[in-house]
């Protein structure tokens, strides 16, 4: 699993790619929280081609929105596969993260 | 074809990745729609991991047994193990309707599970954890 981080404007932007699994959430759980313990308020990340997600994924992702609403930030998510959104849907995330078709949406309601 | 595939895990968590890869493979053999295989994985990488992480008492090498079958349009995946009593489905539903700051960050897991198979059972034979998982291969 991949993860490489941009910025447009005051977002980060982290595309996830492979698999986020049991043995490799640790690794987008370091970066998330270091970004935004590091001061970054407004993140989106990239799930195109993020192949995999179980529910160690989903806790990171959790931990990581709590922590960013902690401190009145944002994450968003912009195009997840339709297996991802499935996985979402079922555990109530859908509600939890806002989510877009694609990276110009995804930064436009970060300017919100 | 009805055979099993029976796969060795040892209870570290570095073995989910070769996890994906044997679910792939099984789904491959018998021609599964990917969705089916993500959802197998999703399922059996939740119990492999509880076992992992919550199923004995000591610090000694173990094997975790998974069986995956297919049978008469259902998939049949099994998880084995000779740790402690325990049951992964103990674990209370999921309110997922909360608000955020509400919503504890365990209990996703099994909710998944519950949710994306067709019938999950657990049984405790002759001194092993055995966790039943079943999936009717959609035909569409």
């Amino acid at each position: 699993m991949d993860i490489t981080k941009d910025k447009r404007g005051d977002v980060t932007l982290l595309a996830i790619k492979g698999r986020l699994d049991a043995s490799t959430a640790n690794k987008l759980e370091e970066k998330l929280l270091t970004s935004i313990d590091g001061g970054e308020r407004r993140l989106a990340l990239d799930c195109s081609q993020l192949d995999y997600i179980s529910s160690a994924g989903l806790r990171v992702l959790l931990l990581a929105v709590k922590r960013v609403t902690g401190v009145n930030g944002k994450i968003v998510l912009y195009a997840l596969k339709d297996q991802i959104k499935e996985v979402f849907d079922i555990v109530g995330f859908s509600s939890l993260f806002p989510s877009f078709a694609t990276q110009e949406e995804a930064l436009r309601s970060c300017d919100q | 074809m009805n055979e099993q595939m029976s796969i060795l895990f040892k209870n570290t968590l570095s073995e989910i990745e070769r996890l994906g890869q044997v679910v792939e493979e099984f789904a491959a053999l018998h021609h599964l729609p990917p969705p089916l295989a993500f959802e197998i994985n999703v399922a059996l990488e939740e119990i492999l991991t509880n076992v992992i992480s919550y199923g004995y008492d000591d610090s000694n090498e173990h094997d975790i047994i998974v069986r995956l079958s297919c049978n008469e349009g259902e998939v049949t995946a099994e998880v084995e193990d000779d740790g402690r009593p325990f049951n992964p489905l103990g674990a209370a539903e999921p309110d997922t309707n909360k608000l955020l700051e509400e919503r504890p960050v365990g209990g996703l897991g099994i909710h998944l599970v519950r949710k994306l198979m067709d019938r999950v059972e657990y049984r405790r034979p002759q001194g092993k954890n055995l966790l039943m998982m079943k999936k009717r291969i959609p035909t569409v």
